[in-house]
Protein backbone atom coordinates (compact mmCIF):
# COMPACT_ATOMS: atom_id res chain seq x y z
CA UNK A 1 0.00 0.00 0.00
CA UNK A 2 1.59 3.22 -1.05
CA UNK A 3 0.53 5.31 1.92
CA UNK A 4 1.90 2.94 4.51
CA UNK A 5 4.56 4.72 6.57
CA UNK A 6 7.77 2.76 6.95
CA UNK A 7 8.71 1.53 10.41
CA UNK A 8 12.23 2.90 10.18
CA UNK A 9 14.55 3.06 13.12
CA UNK A 10 15.57 6.46 14.36
CA UNK A 11 19.06 7.85 14.39
CA UNK A 12 20.46 6.57 17.71
CA UNK A 13 22.28 9.85 18.33
CA UNK A 14 19.04 11.82 18.49
CA UNK A 15 17.98 10.67 22.00
CA UNK A 16 21.49 11.26 23.25
CA UNK A 17 21.55 14.78 21.87
CA UNK A 18 18.11 15.42 23.34
CA UNK A 19 19.34 14.07 26.67
CA UNK A 20 22.24 16.51 26.48
CA UNK A 21 19.75 19.36 26.23
CA UNK A 22 19.48 19.78 22.46
CA UNK A 23 15.87 20.89 22.00
CA UNK A 24 16.08 20.64 18.24
CA UNK A 25 17.01 16.98 18.59
CA UNK A 26 14.03 16.35 20.86
CA UNK A 27 11.75 18.15 18.40
CA UNK A 28 13.09 15.87 15.68
CA UNK A 29 12.35 12.84 17.85
CA UNK A 30 8.76 14.02 18.22
CA UNK A 31 8.52 14.67 14.51
CA UNK A 32 9.82 11.20 13.67
CA UNK A 33 8.02 9.15 16.30
CA UNK A 34 4.69 10.96 16.53
CA UNK A 35 3.07 9.15 13.56
CA UNK A 36 3.93 5.68 14.88
CA UNK A 37 3.01 6.62 18.43
CA UNK A 38 -0.34 7.99 17.31
CA UNK A 39 -1.04 4.93 15.17
CA UNK A 40 -0.42 2.60 18.10
CA UNK A 41 -2.42 4.74 20.52
CA UNK A 42 -5.30 5.13 18.09
CA UNK A 43 -5.59 1.39 17.62
CA UNK A 44 -5.28 0.80 21.35
CA UNK A 45 -7.77 3.33 22.68
CA UNK A 46 -10.03 3.64 19.63
CA UNK A 47 -10.55 7.39 19.36
CA UNK A 48 -8.35 10.24 18.27
CA UNK A 49 -8.90 12.55 21.24
CA UNK A 50 -7.74 10.01 23.82
CA UNK A 51 -4.96 8.80 21.53
CA UNK A 52 -3.54 12.30 21.01
CA UNK A 53 -3.70 12.93 24.75
CA UNK A 54 -1.86 9.67 25.47
CA UNK A 55 0.81 10.52 22.91
CA UNK A 56 1.21 14.02 24.28
CA UNK A 57 1.53 12.71 27.86
CA UNK A 58 4.09 10.22 26.63
CA UNK A 59 6.35 12.84 25.08
CA UNK A 60 6.10 15.04 28.18
CA UNK A 61 7.19 12.11 30.35
CA UNK A 62 9.91 11.14 27.92
CA UNK A 63 11.26 14.69 27.99
CA UNK A 64 11.28 14.87 31.77
CA UNK A 65 12.94 11.48 32.11
CA UNK A 66 15.57 11.78 29.39
CA UNK A 67 18.19 12.13 32.10
CA UNK A 68 17.50 8.55 33.12
CA UNK A 69 17.71 7.20 29.59
CA UNK A 70 20.82 5.03 29.36
CA UNK A 71 23.26 5.90 26.62
CA UNK A 72 23.40 2.31 25.40
CA UNK A 73 19.62 1.84 25.45
CA UNK A 74 17.32 1.86 22.44
CA UNK A 75 14.83 4.67 22.33
CA UNK A 76 11.85 3.10 20.57
CA UNK A 77 11.10 0.34 23.12
CA UNK A 78 11.54 2.88 25.90
CA UNK A 79 9.07 5.27 24.30
CA UNK A 80 6.57 2.51 23.55
CA UNK A 81 6.78 1.28 27.13
CA UNK A 82 5.70 4.70 28.35
CA UNK A 83 3.10 4.98 25.60
CA UNK A 84 1.64 1.57 26.37
CA UNK A 85 1.25 2.62 30.00
CA UNK A 86 -0.54 5.82 28.96
CA UNK A 87 -2.84 3.83 26.67
CA UNK A 88 -3.71 1.42 29.46
CA UNK A 89 -4.58 4.38 31.65
CA UNK A 90 -6.70 5.89 28.87
CA UNK A 91 -8.45 2.58 28.26
CA UNK A 92 -9.40 2.43 31.90
CA UNK A 93 -11.11 5.80 31.69
CA UNK A 94 -12.91 5.83 28.42
CA UNK A 95 -16.03 4.16 27.09
CA UNK A 96 -17.00 6.47 24.23
CA UNK A 97 -15.61 4.30 21.46
CA UNK A 98 -17.29 1.23 22.87
CA UNK A 99 -20.60 3.02 22.57
CA UNK A 100 -19.88 3.91 18.97
CA UNK A 101 -19.15 0.31 18.13
CA UNK A 102 -22.20 -0.94 19.96
CA UNK A 103 -24.41 1.34 17.93
CA UNK A 104 -22.76 0.29 14.71
CA UNK A 105 -21.28 3.63 13.78
CA UNK A 106 -18.02 3.89 11.94
CA UNK A 107 -15.11 5.25 13.98
CA UNK A 108 -13.85 8.55 12.63
CA UNK A 109 -10.48 7.04 11.84
CA UNK A 110 -11.95 5.30 8.79
CA UNK A 111 -11.52 7.52 5.76
CA UNK A 112 -13.47 7.70 2.53
CA UNK A 113 -12.96 4.47 0.64
CA UNK A 114 -14.81 2.24 -1.75
CA UNK A 115 -17.48 0.17 -0.06
CA UNK A 116 -15.75 -3.26 0.05
CA UNK A 117 -12.58 -1.68 1.40
CA UNK A 118 -14.58 0.39 3.86
CA UNK A 119 -16.50 -2.68 5.03
CA UNK A 120 -13.27 -4.59 5.46
CA UNK A 121 -11.64 -1.79 7.41
CA UNK A 122 -14.67 -1.40 9.65
CA UNK A 123 -14.74 -5.12 10.33
CA UNK A 124 -11.03 -5.16 11.17
CA UNK A 125 -11.56 -2.40 13.71
CA UNK A 126 -14.58 -4.16 15.17
CA UNK A 127 -12.72 -7.42 15.61
CA UNK A 128 -9.74 -5.56 17.05
CA UNK A 129 -12.05 -3.99 19.63
CA UNK A 130 -13.20 -7.41 20.77
CA UNK A 131 -9.68 -8.54 21.61
CA UNK A 132 -8.57 -8.39 25.24
CA UNK A 133 -6.33 -5.36 25.70
CA UNK A 134 -3.22 -7.42 26.40
CA UNK A 135 -3.72 -9.45 23.22
CA UNK A 136 -4.41 -6.36 21.14
CA UNK A 137 -1.32 -4.65 22.55
CA UNK A 138 0.93 -7.62 21.77
CA UNK A 139 -0.56 -8.04 18.29
CA UNK A 140 -0.12 -4.36 17.39
CA UNK A 141 3.46 -4.23 18.63
CA UNK A 142 4.38 -7.42 16.78
CA UNK A 143 2.47 -7.18 13.52
CA UNK A 144 1.86 -3.45 13.02
CA UNK A 145 4.94 -1.94 14.66
CA UNK A 146 7.18 -4.85 13.60
CA UNK A 147 8.83 -5.15 17.00
CA UNK A 148 10.91 -8.15 17.96
CA UNK A 149 9.50 -10.25 20.78
CA UNK A 150 12.45 -9.26 22.95
CA UNK A 151 11.51 -5.59 22.52
CA UNK A 152 7.83 -6.31 23.18
CA UNK A 153 8.88 -8.08 26.37
CA UNK A 154 10.73 -4.92 27.39
CA UNK A 155 7.70 -2.78 26.55
CA UNK A 156 5.14 -4.91 28.33
CA UNK A 157 7.19 -6.58 31.05
CA UNK A 158 5.74 -9.93 30.00
CA UNK A 159 7.74 -13.09 29.25
CA UNK A 160 8.41 -14.25 25.69
CA UNK A 161 6.32 -17.40 25.78
CA UNK A 162 3.32 -15.55 27.18
CA UNK A 163 3.71 -12.86 24.53
CA UNK A 164 3.84 -15.41 21.73
CA UNK A 165 0.67 -16.97 23.09
CA UNK A 166 -1.08 -13.58 23.20
CA UNK A 167 -0.12 -12.82 19.62
CA UNK A 168 -1.20 -16.28 18.47
CA UNK A 169 -4.57 -15.96 20.13
CA UNK A 170 -5.13 -12.54 18.61
CA UNK A 171 -4.21 -13.89 15.17
CA UNK A 172 -6.55 -16.84 15.63
CA UNK A 173 -9.48 -14.55 16.42
CA UNK A 174 -8.74 -12.24 13.50
CA UNK A 175 -8.35 -15.18 11.15
CA UNK A 176 -11.59 -16.82 12.19
CA UNK A 177 -13.60 -13.59 12.03
CA UNK A 178 -12.13 -12.20 8.82
CA UNK A 179 -11.30 -15.14 6.56
CA UNK A 180 -14.84 -15.55 5.34
CA UNK A 181 -15.22 -11.87 4.59
CA UNK A 182 -11.97 -11.86 2.67
CA UNK A 183 -13.07 -14.85 0.60
CA UNK A 184 -16.43 -13.24 -0.21
CA UNK A 185 -14.81 -10.18 -1.80
CA UNK B 1 9.93 -9.01 7.65
CA UNK B 2 7.09 -9.82 10.00
CA UNK B 3 5.88 -13.42 10.13
CA UNK B 4 2.40 -12.02 9.41
CA UNK B 5 3.39 -11.78 5.75
CA UNK B 6 2.95 -15.53 5.45
CA UNK B 7 -0.71 -15.41 6.42
CA UNK B 8 -2.91 -13.59 3.87
CA UNK B 9 -5.55 -12.56 6.41
CA UNK B 10 -3.10 -11.26 8.99
CA UNK B 11 -1.05 -9.66 6.24
CA UNK B 12 -4.07 -7.72 5.03
CA UNK B 13 -5.06 -6.77 8.58
CA UNK B 14 -1.56 -5.47 9.06
CA UNK B 15 -1.76 -3.36 5.90
CA UNK B 16 -5.14 -1.98 6.97
CA UNK B 17 -3.90 -1.03 10.42
CA UNK B 18 -0.73 0.53 9.03
CA UNK B 19 -2.60 2.65 6.50
CA UNK B 20 -1.58 6.24 7.00
CA UNK B 21 -4.89 7.50 5.63
CA UNK B 22 -6.58 6.27 8.81
CA UNK B 23 -3.98 7.40 11.32
CA UNK B 24 -2.40 10.50 9.78
CA UNK B 25 -1.28 12.90 12.51
CA UNK B 26 -2.85 16.31 12.76
CA UNK B 27 -0.01 18.86 12.38
CA UNK B 28 -1.70 21.08 14.95
CA UNK B 29 -1.68 18.22 17.48
CA UNK B 30 2.02 17.65 16.86
CA UNK B 31 2.76 21.34 17.38
CA UNK B 32 0.57 21.36 20.50
CA UNK B 33 2.50 18.39 21.87
CA UNK B 34 5.80 20.23 21.54
CA UNK B 35 4.34 23.34 23.11
CA UNK B 36 3.06 21.27 26.02
CA UNK B 37 6.43 19.60 26.45
CA UNK B 38 8.24 22.93 26.63
CA UNK B 39 5.64 24.43 28.94
CA UNK B 40 5.07 21.48 31.27
CA UNK B 41 6.61 21.98 34.73
CA UNK B 42 9.16 19.43 35.77
CA UNK B 43 7.45 16.89 38.05
CA UNK B 44 8.23 16.82 41.74
CA UNK B 45 10.93 14.46 42.98
CA UNK B 46 8.61 11.69 44.10
CA UNK B 47 6.86 11.72 40.74
CA UNK B 48 10.17 11.45 38.91
CA UNK B 49 11.19 8.60 41.19
CA UNK B 50 7.94 6.80 40.45
CA UNK B 51 8.37 7.30 36.72
CA UNK B 52 11.93 6.05 36.93
CA UNK B 53 10.74 2.94 38.67
CA UNK B 54 8.11 2.34 36.00
CA UNK B 55 10.33 3.21 33.05
CA UNK B 56 13.75 1.62 33.45
CA UNK B 57 16.12 2.35 30.60
CA UNK B 58 16.32 -0.59 28.27
CA UNK B 59 19.46 -2.31 27.23
CA UNK B 60 20.48 -2.20 23.60
CA UNK B 61 23.30 -1.66 21.18
CA UNK B 62 25.49 1.42 21.36
CA UNK B 63 25.96 2.70 17.87
CA UNK B 64 29.26 2.75 16.05
CA UNK B 65 28.00 5.38 13.60
CA UNK B 66 27.38 8.17 16.09
CA UNK B 67 29.80 10.63 14.58
CA UNK B 68 28.65 10.09 10.99
CA UNK B 69 24.98 10.23 11.91
CA UNK B 70 25.47 13.38 13.96
CA UNK B 71 27.09 15.01 10.95
CA UNK B 72 24.20 13.92 8.79
CA UNK B 73 21.60 15.24 11.22
CA UNK B 74 23.46 18.52 11.46
CA UNK B 75 23.50 18.76 7.68
CA UNK B 76 19.82 17.98 7.31
CA UNK B 77 18.63 20.30 10.06
CA UNK B 78 20.53 23.33 9.00
CA UNK B 79 18.27 25.68 7.13
CA UNK B 80 17.36 29.13 6.09
CA UNK B 81 14.72 29.40 8.77
CA UNK B 82 16.05 30.69 12.04
CA UNK B 83 14.75 32.40 15.08
CA UNK B 84 15.78 35.99 15.32
CA UNK B 85 18.45 35.25 17.89
CA UNK B 86 20.26 33.04 15.44
CA UNK B 87 20.29 35.46 12.52
CA UNK B 88 23.13 37.32 11.05
CA UNK B 89 23.98 39.97 13.67
CA UNK B 90 23.31 42.75 11.21
CA UNK B 91 19.85 41.47 10.49
CA UNK B 92 18.99 40.50 14.05
CA UNK B 93 20.29 43.62 15.75
CA UNK B 94 17.25 45.74 14.98
CA UNK B 95 17.68 48.59 12.52
CA UNK B 96 17.17 47.40 9.02
CA UNK B 97 20.10 47.57 6.70
CA UNK B 98 20.06 47.83 2.97
CA UNK B 99 21.82 44.48 2.66
CA UNK B 100 19.60 42.43 4.90
CA UNK B 101 16.69 44.27 6.47
CA UNK B 102 14.35 42.57 8.87
CA UNK B 103 10.83 42.83 7.50
CA UNK B 104 8.27 42.22 10.21
CA UNK B 105 4.90 41.00 9.05
CA UNK B 106 1.75 41.85 10.92
CA UNK B 107 0.08 38.77 12.26
CA UNK B 108 -3.32 38.47 13.81
CA UNK B 109 -3.96 35.55 16.07
CA UNK B 110 -4.39 34.62 19.66
CA UNK B 111 -2.09 36.48 22.00
CA UNK B 112 0.59 34.12 23.20
CA UNK B 113 4.29 34.63 23.56
CA UNK B 114 5.57 34.71 20.01
CA UNK B 115 9.08 34.42 18.71
CA UNK B 116 10.25 36.46 15.74
CA UNK B 117 11.08 33.88 13.07
CA UNK B 118 12.70 34.87 9.83
CA UNK B 119 11.99 33.15 6.55
CA UNK B 120 14.54 33.58 3.79
CA UNK B 121 14.07 32.26 0.28
CA UNK B 122 16.24 32.61 -2.78
CA UNK B 123 14.62 33.06 -6.18
CA UNK B 124 16.12 35.35 -8.77
CA UNK B 125 13.23 35.59 -11.24
CA UNK B 126 10.09 35.47 -9.11
CA UNK B 127 7.76 38.44 -9.23
CA UNK B 128 6.29 37.64 -5.83
CA UNK B 129 6.94 35.17 -3.02
CA UNK B 130 4.81 34.52 0.02
CA UNK B 131 5.01 32.07 2.87
CA UNK B 132 2.08 29.84 3.72
CA UNK B 133 1.72 27.45 6.61
CA UNK B 134 -0.34 26.18 9.47
CA UNK B 135 0.19 29.55 11.16
CA UNK B 136 -1.75 31.50 8.50
CA UNK B 137 -4.24 28.86 7.34
CA UNK B 138 -2.21 28.43 4.15
CA UNK B 139 -3.43 31.76 2.82
CA UNK B 140 -1.27 32.63 -0.16
CA UNK B 141 -1.70 36.39 0.22
CA UNK B 142 -1.30 36.67 3.99
CA UNK B 143 2.49 36.88 4.36
CA UNK B 144 4.33 38.27 1.33
CA UNK B 145 8.12 38.31 1.39
CA UNK B 146 10.14 41.40 0.53
CA UNK B 147 12.70 41.21 -2.22
CA UNK B 148 16.21 42.32 -1.33
CA UNK B 149 18.80 43.69 -3.76
CA UNK B 150 20.86 40.54 -3.37
CA UNK B 151 18.11 38.32 -4.80
CA UNK B 152 16.86 36.99 -1.50
CA UNK B 153 13.27 37.24 -0.33
CA UNK B 154 12.59 37.63 3.37
CA UNK B 155 9.92 38.17 5.97
CA UNK B 156 9.96 37.86 9.74
CA UNK B 157 6.86 36.46 11.37
CA UNK B 158 6.06 36.28 15.08
CA UNK B 159 5.18 32.62 15.67
CA UNK B 160 4.10 30.74 18.78
CA UNK B 161 6.62 28.18 20.02
CA UNK B 162 6.21 24.73 18.55
CA UNK B 163 6.45 22.91 15.28
CA UNK B 164 5.16 24.59 12.15
CA UNK B 165 4.76 23.28 8.63
CA UNK B 166 5.17 25.79 5.82
CA UNK B 167 5.93 26.30 2.14
CA UNK B 168 6.59 29.16 -0.25
CA UNK B 169 4.24 30.33 -3.01
CA UNK B 170 6.01 31.72 -6.07
CA UNK B 171 4.09 34.15 -8.27
CA UNK B 172 0.85 33.20 -6.59
CA UNK B 173 0.66 29.73 -8.07
CA UNK B 174 3.70 27.51 -7.55
CA UNK B 175 3.95 25.98 -4.08
CA UNK B 176 7.42 24.74 -3.13
CA UNK B 177 9.04 23.49 0.04
CA UNK B 178 12.05 25.25 1.51
CA UNK B 179 15.06 23.53 -0.09
CA UNK B 180 17.20 24.24 2.97
CA UNK B 181 14.85 23.02 5.70
CA UNK B 182 13.70 19.56 6.84
CA UNK B 183 10.81 18.15 4.84
CA UNK B 184 7.48 17.65 6.56
CA UNK B 185 6.23 14.10 6.56
CA UNK B 186 2.66 15.25 7.06
CA UNK B 187 2.27 18.01 4.51
CA UNK B 188 -1.24 19.37 4.40
CA UNK B 189 -3.47 18.30 1.56
CA UNK B 190 -0.66 16.31 -0.02
CA UNK B 191 1.43 19.41 -0.72
CA UNK B 192 5.11 19.35 -0.11
CA UNK B 193 6.09 21.30 2.98
CA UNK B 194 8.96 22.07 5.31
CA UNK B 195 9.26 22.13 9.09
CA UNK B 196 10.43 24.92 11.35
CA UNK B 197 10.79 24.48 15.09
CA UNK B 198 10.22 27.62 17.14
CA UNK B 199 11.52 27.51 20.69
CA UNK B 200 10.38 29.65 23.57
CA UNK B 201 13.07 31.78 25.14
Amino acid sequence: MSDTPPNTSIDPTLPLRAKAGDRQAFAQLVDLMYPRALRFALHMVGNREDAEEAVQDTFVRVYHNLGRFRDDARFEPWLFRILANRCRTALGKRNRHTQLIQYGELPDRVGAQSDPERDWTEEVYKVLETLPAEQKEAFLLRHVEDMAYEDIAAVTGVGLSALRMRVKRACDVLRVRLTEMMQDE
Amino acid sequence: MSDSMQDPVISRVRETLRSESATRPDPVAVARTLQTVWAAPRPVWWRRALDAWRMPALSGLATSAVAAAALLVGFVTRGAVQTRDALDPVAAAGPATEEFPVQFASYEGEETARIATQFVFEHATAQSVSVVGDFNAWEADALPLTRLPNGLWTVTVPLPPGRHVYAYVIDGTLVVADPRAPKAGDADYGREGSVVMVFAR
